[in-house]
């Protein structure tokens, strides 16, 4: 099978490059092993601080509205973290004081959603907190299992029933001027965040839970249809298995599902990921990239890979795949003409372009414009 | 001095040995307190195998020891049958090993008393599939693997239903003497800062590797040689049966299943005292037992390792000798009033995980001794709070018509103590730890009647954060918990980082593969998605 | 090998890294408080019957076989292998007589074929199909596939002299669905391939694939029929040029990847050579092969990618055919389980839980409202048509209809 470009691994990444491939008029197809980061993502590009039109206008075509405020977020567990650019459902405020009095909302028996330690962190910056617990059973039937308490289950229930949490809070709501809810809202329509924000006579603020992450969920959901929508082919759940090269060319690729049906394009974009993809792989003696055994950027030692405080930087999130300034990796010392390595998969080797969510949005963008310039 | 604060006997040191010489003498009618400085089973008691031996690993060598181990062992599978699995092990030799071993093995097994058989090696391979393939010969023998934290709880749990006090996270800061009486010891609080002084006629110094300092502090030197061991855990049960080197014993020898999963070791160097509180795993010690491992249980190459860490046996020179070249491996209790004129000080010392009940048995004698108390030891004929009823299955089923995953798993780990958890209220069933099944329910009867006051005690009583993913998301739903019951948040933030620490700490020396990429996302989400 | 080079136990669990990722595909925890989820049945829970055998959850039957969680892992985790394998090892419990009566399609197939005006009359009358439910536990809402009369095996053995005379030759795996209930899927089968130039051979005496038994915990039987059919598949391979074909997702799936994983019936030799028809007409036509459409064939087909199809990652062979024709206007359809999973939704237990996991698939195709629903698996057909009205047909029996054979 025949494209223009093929790319692997179908993260944030992947997509991007897929979504500007397609609208460059090239026929792209991406092979995702399964799903990706964005299944954690916080809904905050952290390291982008300045404003992104382009970023801007690339998630609202795909029905995914970004607002840019530069400031703080709040996090889950009631602490702020400088924020620029988020989804609209992550409020970035001037300055952590945002509020006087909060109502805090959260679910009974739902463990993943942190409301002491939200009012603990928002009482340290000088706001008065009240929680209040609503019960899952009262709003949905069939009741969610004991061990079934987590953000998408609860967010499923939540797509039908959200009207009745707006009512419900009404109800609780007395002399606050701010309300905070768990992260659950919207996962099948992106327009409900803004309804509920609409529906309570209050400052309404989303506090993340712990994963798999319901923006991040809906954000996947949106640019693999985006994607599709423009032509782009998603292979889900086939893993790239090999590749061919000739000299210092990629000539195409094989996946598990398609086997002998080669996916052969021009290009290819490696965007397969960090370590949990299994776009690197470790063992006691080495970390390598294992499609096309790229050079990689680390130190062989492995008494250097690791920090023995858990909160310091770890060495090996620095490791990455070794690409020149235009995103081509090498192998044995030979660069491949016509392979981008986009994504964590680049670990920290190109500081310039960002980290996480930004990282993979930069990169992917400069290698799709990399390639529809190529002539 | 006031009458809260007077106890009949002050034990130092939450062991094992600790815990169980304070049940024993709070059987025996003894008003009883335990100090431990930190939490139960944080010394060699948390840190070996989890080997309930049959006494055969000692039988050619100390036959006392194998001896005493095989009664022990008979006496604990009854006892404390909830923290063990009778699982039997197997002593297997391999091409290079001397065959002949094997029949000086078993003959002094006999004589010990041990129950020892030379069965076919493919009997053996049916018996246990993860052994190496290519044993020449195989003698099958009872080891048995304990939960080492499970039985320390339970004992210091029976101590307290018999009106035993127990102050954890606290130090002994000085031993109160009155000329060369000791009368008591004063203490701090670690975590409500307060300084107490405790009277009590005579203390018991089971502190381990650290009785030497105690002993220091009322004048008198016990001589300690510690000894790391280091030891792997594996991700998930390769071997239902302990399987054991047929050789003179040596080092990464013994794999054992425990649990949810299983360990191979130990390596074996003397260390510095002052080196003791902070041991750490070498990468060579880390290979040995890996390429060692894989002789007994090839499987062993291509399983996830969940964990690295090593501890340090309490040997003590048997007599005097300054030299550390007498050293004795078997129990040690020294009457400091009749070895250095100290009066109202015993220490009980060296022994094993699988002796602990004799240990306290001999401890316990002589401080009632000292105290004109005659009454029988009875912790060999009564079993211990959760081993009073039969399996797991038998108990589930009298309490849940269709018991869950979690809530066998529960059974298994609370043995008939599990009715406690059964509240009905469904949300109590709410899986914090979803690797190792614990549910909310399990939590709460921790914190309430186990004196769990932080995350990491709270995994040594219930298994949170034991598991394949080591604390990924359970870490922060139990602080939730805790938080909850002490009413602390910041507490709570500075333990969640403390238990991340103590995790990764034994994370990091195997930090490949899919340990790796459990790691990074461990990473990702403390750091990134709940930012702390 | 250096060790510790690859840490990849027997059925791979361990690479599971607890991100619970396929929590959210799950159909069944969506609508079912008893399901624990496929992260805590599947890997979890296979480190805790490692330890102990007896830690089996009776809940676990409650998984659908979807794959969904599988095609979601990002570690390449087979969850519901493990839970599959689990029920069929651990489970103490034998099957119930509902429970095998179901799943011996073949043997039912066989009984109820001579008979067929009169069962079909039987099980869809009101008060046989209220003791259907009271007595076997089988939901009377469901509607029964209807048996035909004649089996497609009789039909294509009186055409083997005929089909013989093509250049080239494929063996069909019919299965029972084709056979017994609905033969005309094989005759559309044999007139696009016979339009290839391909002729279509029986199986000797094939057995059904046994993916009904492997869900009801029949193992014995099902390692007794894949043996079978992995043999015979074998005999028919060892004609050059021959490939096995089907036209169910479900049997491509346990024929090829179940046989081996779940009841360690190898077939490494024959595996690669058993294809669902749509990626071998696609094949075809790769090598030049061509087909002619009627110029007056006009229909907007939705296509529903089956569970299993996603698994094999096979559905864009479907796609590409029908987006081929030229007067189809093409319209995917979400991933979305229909909720059926064969047997699974016949059960009076779970048919609430199966139609509310269909709810979204049902609702989207009343959306979209397409002329016919395109979908390669039987048993989705039997849901959607029966949840929405809609009639679904093989993307096999769109191209013998749209096929212009003037």
């Amino acid at each position: 099978m025949r494209y223009d470009a093929v790319i692997i691994g179908g993260g944030l990444a992947g997509l991007t490059a897929g979504i500007s491939l397609q609208k460059a008029g090239k026929n792209t197809a991406i092979v995702s092993t399964g799903q990706n980061a964005l299944y954690f993502f916080s809904g905050c590009f952290d390291s982008i601080r300045e404003p992104s039109p382009e970023i801007q206008a690339l998630f609202s075509e795909a029905g995914i509205r970004l607002h840019y405020s530069p400031g703080v977020r709040l996090m889950p567990m009631g602490t702020f973290r400088e924020s620029a650019l988020a989804l609209e459902d992550v409020s970035i405020f001037p300055n952590p004081q945002f509020g006087k009095k909060v109502l805090i909302i959260n679910f009974m028996a739902y463990h993943d959603f942190f409301s002491s330690f939200l009012a603990e962190g928002l009482e340290k910056q000088g706001m008065e907190c009240r929680i209040r617990f609503l019960n899952l059973g009262d709003l949905a039937q069939p009741d969610l299992g004991p061990n079934q308490m987590r953000a998408v289950q609860i967010a499923r229930k939540m797509d039908d029933v959200w009207e009745k949490v707006v009512q419900e809070v009404r109800v609780l709501l007395k002399d606050e001027d701010t309300v905070i809810l768990p992260q659950v809202f919207g996962l099948k329509d992106a327009t409900i965040p803004e309804k509920i924000r609409q529906g309570i006579p209050a400052r309404v603020v989303f506090a993340g839970t712990l994963p798999p992450s319901v923006p991040g969920i809906r954000t996947q959901m949106l640019l693999k249809k985006r994607y599709e929508v423009l032509g782009g082919t998603y292979l889900m759940g086939d893993r790239v298995t090999g590749a061919h090269v000739y000299e210092d060319v990629v000539q195409s690729v094989v996946t598990k599902q398609l086997d002998r049906h080669y996916l052969e394009a021009d290009n290819y974009i490696l965007a397969s990921g960090s370590f949990f993809s299994k776009g690197l792989i470790s063992n006691p003696f080495k970390i390598y990239e294992p499609l096309f055994e790229l050079d990689m950027d680390y130190n062989m030692d492995r008494n250097t890979w690791y920090d023995p405080s858990f909160s310091n930087h770890q060495p090996y999130l620095k490791f990455g795949v070794k690409t020149d300034a235009n995103l081509c990796p090498s192998r044995g010392g030979v660069p491949l003409k016509n392979l981008y390595v986009i994504g964590s998969i680049l670990g920290e080797t190109h500081p310039e372009l960002g980290s996480g969510a930004g990282l993979a949005i930069r990169s992917a963008l400069k290698a799709a414009q990399l390639i529809t310039n190529q002539t | 001095m006031n009458a809260n604060n007077q106890f009949d006997v002050i034990i130092i040191g939450g062991g094992i040995t600790g815990a169980g010489t304070q049940r024993d003498c709070a059987m025996r009618g003894l008003r009883t307190l335990l100090i431990e400085r930190s939490d139960i089973a944080t010394g060699a008691t948390g840190r070996n195998h989890g080997l309930l031996h049959s006494g055969a690993r000692y039988a050619v060598n100390d036959p006392e020891s194998a001896a005493e181990c095989i009664r022990e062992n008979m006496i604990l599978r009854k006892v404390a049958a909830h923290c063990i699995d009778p699982s039997d092990g197997l002593f297997v030799s391999l091409p290079e090993d001397d065959l002949d071993y094997q029949k000086t093995l078993v003959q002094a097994c006999r004589n010990a008393g041990i129950r020892a058989e030379i069965i076919d090696p493919d009997l053996a391979r049916r018996l246990e599939p993860s052994v190496n393939p290519d044993i020449i010969g195989a003698v099958r023998v009872p080891d048995c693997s304990v939960d080492p934290f499970r039985l320390c709880a339970a004992n210091m749990l029976d101590a307290k239903l018999h009106g035993g006090q127990v102050r954890l996270h606290t130090d002994v800061t000085a031993i109160i003497k009155e000329g060369n009486t000791v009368k008591g010891v004063r203490t701090h609080n670690r975590n409500t800062g307060e300084d107490t002084d405790f009277y009590a006629p005579i203390v018991v110094n089971a502190c381990g590797v650290w009785g030497q300092e105690l002993a220091s502090m009322a004048g008198v030197r016990v001589g300690m040689f510690p000894a790391k061991g280091s030891l792997l855990i594996f991700a998930h049960r390769v071997n239902n049966m302990v399987i054991n080197r047929c050789r003179k014993p040596s080092n990464a020898d013994i794999l054992v299943p425990g649990d949810t999963v299983c360990i191979v070791g130990t390596t074996s160097s003397r260390i510095p005292l002052e080196e003791c509180r902070n041991v750490a795993v070498t990468p060579d010690e880390v290979t040995l037992l890996i390429t060692e491992g894989m002789k007994l249980a090839p499987r062993l190459a291509s399983t996830r390792i969940l964990r690295a860490y090593a501890g340090v046996r309490p040997l003590v020179s048997a007599d005097d000798d300054p030299s550390g070249r007498n050293i004795s491996r078997g129990i040690v209790c020294l009457d400091h009033e009749v070895r250095d004129g100290v009066k109202g000080l015993v220490t009980i010392t060296g022994g094993k995980l699988t002796s602990y009940r004799l240990m306290a048995e001999i401890a316990t004698d002589l401080v009632c001794r000292k105290l004109g108390i005659d009454k029988a030891c009875e912790t060999a004929i009564h079993p211990l709070p959760g081993s009073e009823e039969g399996s797991y299955e038998e108990v589930a089923k009298k309490i849940w018509e269709n018991p869950t995953t979690a809530q066998k798993v529960a059974a298994s780990r609370l043995g008939s103590r599990v009715s406690r958890i059964r509240t009905g209220d469904r949300r109590d069933d709410a899986l914090i730890c979803e690797c190792e099944q614990v549910t909310m329910g399990e939590i709460n009867l921790a914190i309430e009647r186990l004196e769990a006051s932080t995350l990491t005690d709270l995994r040594r009583r219930t298994r949170v954060g034991m598991g394949t993913c080591q604390g990924e998301y359970c870490a922060c739903r139990a602080a939730g918990l805790l938080a909850k019951a002490h009413g602390c948040i910041e507490k709570e933030r500075a333990d969640i980082d403390s238990f991340l620490q103590e995790r990764w700490k034994g994370n990091f020396p195997i930090g490949w593969g899919d340990t790796l990429r459990e790691a990074e996302y461990t990473q990702w989400v403390y750091k990134h998605v709940l930012g702390i | 090998m250096q060790y510790q080079e690859y840490t990849q136990s027997e059925n791979n669990f361990e690479e599971c890294t607890k991100c619970s990722i396929c929590t959210v595909f799950c159909p069944v925890l969506q609508v079912n408080p008893l399901f624990p989820g496929p992260k805590q049945a599947g890997p979890d829970g296979e480190r805790l019957r490692l330890k102990d055998p007896g830690f089996f959850d009776a809940t676990l039957k409650y998984c659908l076989n979807c794959k969904r969680c599988e095609v979601a892992c990002p570690s390449g985790v087979n969850v519901a292998d493990i839970i599959q394998s689990a029920r069929l090892h651990y489970d103490q419990t034998p099957p119930k007589l509902r429970d095998r009566i179901l799943a011996c399609t073949d043997l039912m197939g066989k009984m109820a074929r001579p008979f067929a005006p009169l069962i079909n009359g039987v099980a869809s009358k009101e008060l046989p199909r209220t003791l259907i439910e009271t007595a076997l536990k089988v939901d009377h809402r469901r509607i029964f596939p209807k048996y035909g009369s004649r089996s497609f095996e009789a039909w294509l053995r009186r055409r083997q002299k005929e089909q013989a005379a093509f250049p080239l030759q494929v063996a069909y795996f019919h299965g029972c669905y084709v056979n017994y209930n609905y033969p005309q899927l094989g005759k559309d089968l044999v007139k696009v391939l016979n339009a290839l130039g391909v002729g279509v051979q029986l199986l000797d005496k094939e057995k059904c694939c046994g993916i009904a038994m492997i869900v009801n915990g029949m193992r014995k039987e099902a390692v007794k029929n894949a043996t079978h059919n992995v043999s015979i598949i074998r005999k028919a391979l060892e004609k050059e040029g021959v490939k096995v074909i089907t036209t169910s997702s479900t049997c491509t799936l346990t024929l090829r990847e179940e046989y081996p994983a779940l009841l360690d019936v190898d077939n490494a030799d024959v595996h690669d050579s058993i294809l669902i028809a749509s990626r071998y007409i696609f094949e075809c036509l790769e090598k030049g092969a061509t087909l002619k459409f009627r110029p007056d064939y006009h229909k907007r087909i939705a296509y529903h990618e089956p569970c299993h199809m996603e698994r094999m990652g096979w559905g864009i062979f479907s796609e590409r055919l029908l987006r081929m024709i030229p007067g189809v206007e093409y319209m995917p359809l979400d991933s979305n389980c229909c909720g059926i999973a064969g047997t699974y939704g016949f059960k009076k237990e779970n048919y609430d839980n199966s139609q509310a996991i269909g709810a979204a698939l049902f609702d989207q195709i009343r959306a979209v409202n397409p002329d016919i629903v395109a979908c390669d698996c039987e048993t989705c057909k039997w849901q959607i048509e029966m949840s929405t009205g809609y009639s679904v047909l093989n993307p096999i029996s769109i191209l013998a209809e749209a096929l212009d054979t003037n």
